[in-house]
């Protein structure tokens, strides 16, 4: 049998391997899927066309934008997602590479406690976060307090809601990351780098990161949303987010909020679009070859 | 530095066992300062009743009221069925703008779109739902007017279990894609190819070396799905309006109501979560062993 | 990898700028409050001592009589000393709270800071229980809740008594005797019709029943947890043949609406009255006429109050013992009381408590008073009477009305 073909690397077409025909499935998993996600987003928008009788107009969106409230409080939710994701990045990456690296021991517990979230309602979590965090810290004993409660100020409230996003994107964020982890094979990469010479540090960030790229943007993504539209830790802790003035709107008015929802969408999925051009899109695989 | 290779540290020294221990740390800390200290009250309010004694009241009811264990049971089997759907469909869906061969910007819209589309829930999405599949939707207006068909009439109602699943699917499908799009980058081509040129048929080569790579992510992310569903609560109040009595629907009415009722219950029906979610994960830890030995 | 970690940098650079511009001026923490005493201005006219009668007599007497009651001056001062005042679940269209908190401002350049608006009357109750040591800008001061939550909540001791200058002019079963909490405004259930797609609208709860109705009732919330439901289902009874005592016949009315296909298992909101889903929608009098307002004619629609079965839903203020505003909280509720903030409720469509008052004085606008509906007739349950009906609804909604499980396909 001749053995040259398979030693001389083989060409490697742009898209399709050798011999594939067209992919019909593919299309039609991605058409039905489309018909699935646009149909609802259609009715939202026709719906909030209407709003003037029988005319097809903006006069919906119109009303919800002349309140100044709609941009400050996306804007400032996107702040606070960012500051989610970059912390919760900076928390998760490490764990889950020690973890996966060193501490197998340590995954069953830390999957359980990141997906605790999801059972515990998020109105006790804020109602909890209250409860401990209004309460001034103080040294055992005497009544010299330590530290303001961080309740009590804006910049305290916003680490604490930060840290409570934190907690309610864990559940994804650890699961891409992850996930990300596994495809990508950590352990060569890592011997590899310290056989050269690499720090902790520089491993971490110039050979993990980049690796798993795709599945921090998609962490990325989930948290940007989940924080965007959160709606009950921000009113409690009168926080000026914008979940809670979109919920506002939904409950008197009709058509303004059919208008916003498919407006923040649209915005949400804008600022999707930016920071996965920002970070560079998805790579095709990485590690070792 | 030194060329000794983490495996070798591992073995050599089993009296730095602790010391692995120390990289945790930071997670530990953090889950328990801002999610087990606050998540407490539920603990010890589970064994409180609404005079503030101990009882052990409220779990006992758990298990013997039957609108309660019915309540978990729906709540299982529309997670279960939402975690199992949307896992195929969205992994049929990151299969085709990955491996399958789609154009690469068709990707790039799939997984923003994604991103957005899987916190797409509550009012918002129930009431999208609503105006495309409601008794005054436009596609079932599309249905009778254009094609005849009277939809309601055939048996199909959105505000049931059925509709309420193919509501769940709208985030449920996006979060499947999100995460194993990127696993399924891991595939390399080249494995592909080798199997090609080897013989095998595409079905084996999904049988015996795709799926056994995959397998491992593909649990974990439908387990993630099905905490997703099993938490969910928005959208299921918004679009039955309780007339589907799951449990943190439940739960909801005991602790948020605008009626005065048990909290204590309310709080031992999410402890109630809390252990399913444990089971559901002792589970899918089962499941992965058996799927990793199919790996060697 | 250089573009990227730029990047980084640069999103973390605004990140902590943002942090630090936002976070510029810390809450301000309450000074010690001096203690302003309530001041009791004697009433200048004899207190209504039952519920407000609906309906108005002859205004005699000259619009421009100075308002009953007077706010302390040292009040306003401590409270324009402690600058801010935290409300909860007050959404701007219920009851036209959203130029009452505006006038509130503007009147006495007072910050309010509104918490959740959303909130049930449960959730208003636990946020002070977890706010009891915060100072901070989450306590709540002030609460709006539904009626059996006051003496509730007074029974927790969550709140703190307070007696407005307008006191003698609130009715006597609406309030406390020590004032620990009062009734602000009520309402009447009422249908909310969808002109454009039922324009036959109904009269009466019976004719609910009627076949054309079908897949089309909606109630505006879970009868299990929902103050607005459960009163629905009360106030079906009273027409059913049950009474304030009774609120069986409410289940049965409601059962055999469900039995008959009429009753849409939806939580009914306006977005879903206008597309059409829910043409027509159980709820409080005054969010239905402001439903009306809010659609401007697309799509029509119109207010029912039911021939019989009127049932009177109070709400009640309270101020929270915990409040970290208290002289705020005090100055909120002198101007909610006075006469501007009762009309101010009522162009909301909202009946304030002190109606009665105010229509034998004569100060009700001619135009606001034409757009009230006629609520004659309109019965008001007791505490006791109302826990008794949640009880039994809470309990038997699912038994005797039968909520329909689909099984899994």
């Amino acid at each position: 049998m001749n053995l040259s073909k398979l030693q001389r690397p083989q060409p490697t077409l742009p898209s399709r391997p050798p011999g594939r025909r067209f992919p019909v499935w593919s299309w039609v998993w991605y058409i039905l899927g489309t018909l699935y996600f646009i149909l609802p987003l259609y009715a939202t928008l026709n719906f909030s066309l209407r709003m003037e009788r029988d005319v097809i107009g903006l006069k919906a969106y119109i009303r919800a934008f002349e309140d100044p409230n709609f941009l400050q409080t996306f804007l400032f939710s996107n702040v606070l997602a960012v500051a989610t994701i970059i912390a919760s990045i900076v928390l998760i990456v490490p764990t889950a590479y020690w973890i996966r690296l060193r501490l197998p021991e340590a995954r069953r517990i830390t999957e359980f406690i990141t997906l605790l979230p999801f059972v515990i309602p998020a109105i006790i979590l804020v109602f909890g976060l209250i409860r401990i965090y209004s309460t001034p810290i103080t040294v055992p004993f005497t009544g010299i307090e330590l530290f303001r409660p961080l309740t009590n100020t804006h910049a305290g409230t916003n680490i604490l809601i930060v840290a409570g996003y934190m907690v309610l994107a864990m559940p994804y964020m650890y699961r891409s990351i992850d996930t990300g982890m596994r495809t990508v094979d950590v352990r060569t990469l890592t011997e590899a780098a310290q056989s050269l010479g690499a720090s902790w540090f520089t491993i971490i960030t110039r050979i993990i990161l980049p690796n798993i790229r795709a599945s921090l943007l998609s962490g990325a993504l989930l948290t940007f949303a989940i924080v965007v539209g959160e709606v009950i830790l921000a009113s409690f802790l009168g926080v000026d987010a914008f979940g809670p003035y979109l919920f506002l709107l939904g409950q008197h008015r009709a058509y303004e909020p059919a208008a916003l929802s498919f407006v923040t969408f649209l915005l949400t999925w804008m600022a999707m679009g930016i920071i996965q051009l920002l970070t560079g899109g998805q790579g095709q695989t990485a590690g070792a070859h | 530095m030194a060329q000794t290779s983490i495996l070798r540290t591992k073995v050599l020294s089993p009296a730095s066992d602790w010391k692995k221990w120390l990289g945790v740390i930071p997670f530990f800390l953090f889950a328990t300062l801002f999610l087990i200290l606050p998540s407490l009250r539920l603990f010890i309010g589970s064994f409180t009743d609404s005079a503030g004694q101990f009882t052990f009241a409220n779990i006992l009811q758990l298990f013997t009221e039957d609108s309660i264990l019915m309540a978990y049971w729906l709540s299982i089997r529309i997670s279960a069925v939402t975690a199992i759907g949307g896992g195929i469909f969205g992994f049929l869906l990151a299969y085709a703008v990955t491996v399958g061969g789609l154009p690469k910007p068709l990707r790039s819209i799939l997984i923003t779109f994604s991103g957005v589309a899987s916190n797409f829930a509550g009012v918002p999405l129930a009431f999208a739902f609503i105006a495309t599949l409601g008794r005054t939707g436009f596609i079932t207006a599309l249905l009778k007017n254009v094609f005849g068909i009277n939809l309601y009439q055939t048996g199909f109602n959105l505000y049931s279990f059925a509709g309420l699943s193919l509501t769940y699917m709208y985030f449920q499908f996006p979060l499947m894609v999100l995460i194993m799009a990127p696993a399924l980058d891991g595939l390399k081509r080249e494995w592909r190819e080798a199997a090609e040129n080897l013989g095998a048929s595409s079905w084996q080569y999904w049988l015996q070396i795709a799926m056994p790579v995959l397998l491992p992510s593909i649990l974990g992310t439908m387990i993630l799905l099905f905490g997703n569903a099993f938490g969910a609560y928005a959208t299921a109040y918004a679009l039955t309006g309780g007339s589907l009595p799951i449990v943190t629907i439940q739960i909801g009415a005991q602790i948020r109501g605008d009626v005065l009722h048990n909290p204590g219950l309310g709080y031992a029906m999410a402890m109630g979560m809390v252990v399913i979610m444990a089971i559901s994960l002792a589970g899918y830890s089962w499941l992965q062993k058996v799927s990793e030995r199919w790996l060697r | 990898m250089h573009t990227k970690k730029f990047v980084f940098e640069m999103l973390a650079l605004l990140v902590i700028m943002s942090m630090a511009l936002t976070s510029c001026a810390p809450a301000t923490e309450a000074p010690v409050a001096t203690a302003a005493p309530a001041t009791e201005m004697p009433a200048t006219e004899a207190p209504a001592t039952e519920m407000p009668a609906t309906e108005a007599p002859a205004t005699e007497a000259p619009a421009t009589e100075a308002p009953v009651g007077e706010i302390d001056p040292a009040l306003i001062e401590a409270a324009q000393a402690e600058g801010t005042l935290t409300t909860i679940a007050l959404p701007p269209d219920w009851c036209n709270y959203g130029e009452v908190i505006e006038t509130f401002k503007s009147k006495y350049g007072l910050e309010v800071n509104e918490l959740n608006p959303d909130a049930g009357s449960g959730d208003e109750v636990e946020a002070i229980k977890a706010n009891k040591d915060n100072k901070g800008p989450q306590a709540p001061d002030v609460i709006d809740v539904g009626f059996a939550f006051g003496p509730s909540s007074q029974a927790e001791g969550l709140l703190m008594p307070y007696k407005v200058s307008t006191w003698d002019t609130i009715p006597d079963d609406a309030k406390d005797p020590e004032g620990y909490w009062y009734g602000d405004y009520y309402g009447v259930l009422s249908f909310l019709v969808n002109t454009d797609v039922q324009p036959d609208v109904p009269q009466d709860w019976t004719d609910l029943l009627d076949p054309k109705y079908n897949g089309q009732v909606a109630l505006s919330g879970d009868p299990r947890t929902s103050n607005q439901a459960i009163q629905s289902v009360f106030a079906a009874a009273l027409a059913n043949g049950g009474s304030l005592d009774d609120a069986q016949p409410g289940l049965d009315f409601f059962a055999d609406l469900n039995a008959a296909g009429n009753l849409v298992p939806l939580i009914a909101n306006n977005g879903l009255v206008a597309t059409g889903e829910t043409p027509v929608r159980i709820t409080w009098d005054y969010n239905a006429l402001s439903a009306i307002d809010s659609f401007e004619g697309n799509p029509k629609a119109e207010v029912v109050i039911p021939a019989s079965g009127r049932f009177g839903g109070v709400y009640v203020q309270a101020i929270s013992a915990y409040a970290p505003h208290p002289n705020a909280a005090k100055l909120w509720m002198e101007f909610l009381y006075s006469d501007e903030g009762q009309l101010l409720w009522m162009k909301g469509y909202c009946h304030p408590i002190r109606e009665a008052d105010l229509r034998e004085r004569g100060v009700i606008p001619e135009d606001l008073l034409a757009k009230l509906p006629d609520v004659s007739g309109a019965v008001f349950p007791t505490v006791e009477q109302l826990d008794a009906a949640k009880v039994l609804i809470t309990e038997n909604w699912d038994a005797v009305v039968g909520a329909d499980v689909q099984a899994a396909p």
